[in-house]
């Protein structure tokens, strides 16, 4: 045997504890299609189905798009597109600004490590409560709206943006800090010049990220009743209004990308 | 703008401060989303003064019944909540896995023609605008409303993150170990499956695990459309049984938890 032959079976033999993987997450998938059944009849009507989807795009109601004609402003899809938008916004700005304290208090290098971890196990209660159910808690509780589902995307963001935040406060820079305190700052310039000039970009561009999916979810907590253009969706899905939908998706398809498209240009440029 | 002349004649003028504008267009932004959010505010009242109340009913068992009753409840439940899982599994590993094909075909630096990879990402892109919501009503029309349904809106959903996710994993990858055995002569399946997949497959996993738990969390807007998910006992109870909502709610949460707390140990095993 040479000396390649030799390294190459001395390789571990991973192959025992890759194909247990496998197998455990193949007999998971197939006991996940227990208690399934598929009708035939509804398997022939798939491309209808398709057909419809798509049909509904060459029927776009212009005038509910757009609030002309019948409808008034207040009432069409733009609107609540905008109101969606506004949610989806404003539950960043308010998640941000409830993270920074929050974040302070989750950072290692700023209250020490036993307060970290109380700080950190407090954001991931945050993180893993369901957003949907929050939703549905304060929509029962104190009323439905666009200002109910600000607070809910606004409570619900704090668990990641605080997380993030945290991470971000203990990668600073502490040199900056010193070379302040050498030449004699008080403390509120410390933060002013050392703290928030190295955490203003990274903060921003974190809020940026979550911007983008506060949007995409304030489309579909309408449904519960938050505000926004969810109530819509769910009112036309059964039996499904695929030209009503498709121009919801429309208002959507544009706000969502505009979103994006923004969010990650920011990104870019302050990174 | 400060200016200062310094004894050797140089004269320093302090930057301008880049945060006024940020500062200006959030301003401005509340102000003009503000302005949105009010024109529909008026027939909405607050009355925060019920949020204790159904919190009390939520948490307590009903009139006449006993915290035995309540907890034998949330054990009742646990057939949904089977049901809900399976959903969210087998949607979860059948849309992760449908999404490797395209996160290799949209990654710039696995496919370097722009023809191929931009018409790719521009209908991932297009694909993840289309809400959850719409994606369950797609799915009932083509299996009615059980767990298949579910399985296939969530898959859909899932596939749209993770290729998305995926290909800006794939291009932050190491291209030398691919150059390097395509040097030795492998082809490019090959050099995918001995560069690419070792260095993406632990990330690969994490995503997996952090889409599922999203899944979990947010699958309970999908009975809002006809999906029956652990959801379905929090809309059907809204206005009579809140103890019924409340045991939902803490079935939830628990089990929300325990996926946490998994995924936390997987992901520091995989590091």
């Amino acid at each position: 045997m040479n000396r390649v032959q030799s390294v190459l079976s001395k390789k571990p033999k991973k192959w025992i504890a890759n194909l247990l993987f496998v197998l455990a997450i193949s007999a998971l998938l197939v006991y996940s299609f227990r208690n399934t059944s598929i009708n035939p009849m509804r398997i022939r009507s798939i491309p209808f189905l398709i057909g419809n989807f798509f049909n509904g795009f060459t029927e776009i109601l212009w005038d509910a798009l757009l609030g002309y004609g019948e409808f008034r402003f207040v009432e069409s899809i733009t609107y609540l597109a905008l109101q969606t938008l506004a949610i989806g916004f404003f539950g960043t700005l308010l998640g941000s600004i409830l993270a920074v304290p929050v974040s302070f208090l989750a950072a290692e290098n700023v209250v020490g490590k036993r307060v970290a971890k109380v700080g950190t196990f407090f954001l991931i209660v945050i993180r893993v409560f369901p957003e949907i159910i929050l939703a549905y808690i304060l929509v029962k509780g104190i009323g439905g709206g666009p200002v109910t589902g600000i607070l809910v995307i606004g409570i619900h963001s704090v668990g990641m943006l605080g997380k993030l935040f945290a991470e971000a406060i203990d990668s600073m820079d502490r040199s900056s800090i010193e070379a302040l305190d050498a030449v004699g700052a008080n403390t509120w310039q410390k933060i002013r010049f050392g703290i928030l000039p190295q955490l203003m970009p990274l903060m921003s561009s974190i809020a940026l990220y979550r911007l983008d999916i506060n949007v995409r979810s304030a489309t579909i907590l309408g449904a519960i009743g938050a505000g926004g253009l969810g109530a819509l969706l769910t009112i036309f899905s059964d039996p499904p209004a695929w030209s009503i939908l498709a121009t919801i998706m429309v208002a959507i398809m544009v706000m969502v990308m505009a979103v994006d498209t923004v969010s990650s240009y920011l990104r870019n440029k302050l990174v | 703008m400060a200016r200062l002349t310094l004894t050797n004649g140089k004269v320093v003028i302090k930057p301008f401060n880049r945060i006024w504008i940020v500062l200006g267009i959030v301003i401005a932004l509340s102000f003009l989303f503000g302005y949105v959010v009010a024109l529909e505010s008026e027939g909405i009242t607050f009355r925060p003064d019920q949020l204790p109340i159904i919190l009390k009913k939520m948490f307590s068992p009903h009139r006449g019944e006993t915290w035995i009753d309540y907890f034998s409840y949330i054990l009742e439940l646990q057939n949904v909540m089977v049901m809900t899982l399976q959903m969210c599994y087998g949607g979860t590993v059948i849309g992760a896995l449908s999404a490797v094909p395209i996160a290799l075909l949209s990654s710039k630096n696995i496919v370097k023609t722009k023809w191929i990879y931009g018409p790719f990402r521009f209908l991932l892109n297009l694909f993840r605008t289309i809400p959850v919501t719409v994606l369950a009503v797609i799915s009932i029309g083509m299996v009615g409303t059980g767990i298949l349904a579910g399985m296939i809106a969530i898959s859909l959903f899932t596939f749209g993150i993770m290729a998305k996710m995926l290909f800006e994993l794939i291009e932050t990858i190491d291209m030398n170990c691919v150059e390097a055995l395509e040097s030795t002569g492998a082809n490019r399946v090959q050099a995918i499956r001995y560069a690419v997949f070792p260095q993406v497959f632990p990330v690969f996993i994490g995503y997996t695990i952090y889409i599922f738990e999203t899944n979990v969390r947010s699958s309970a807007i999908l009975s809002y459309v006809g999906i029956t998910t652990i959801g379905t006992i929090m809309k059907d109870n809204e206005m009579t049984d809140y103890d019924k909502v409340g045991g939902a709610v803490i079935l939830i949460f628990v089990v929300c938890v325990i996926i946490q707390l998994f995924s936390d140990l997987v992901r520091r095993k995989l590091e």
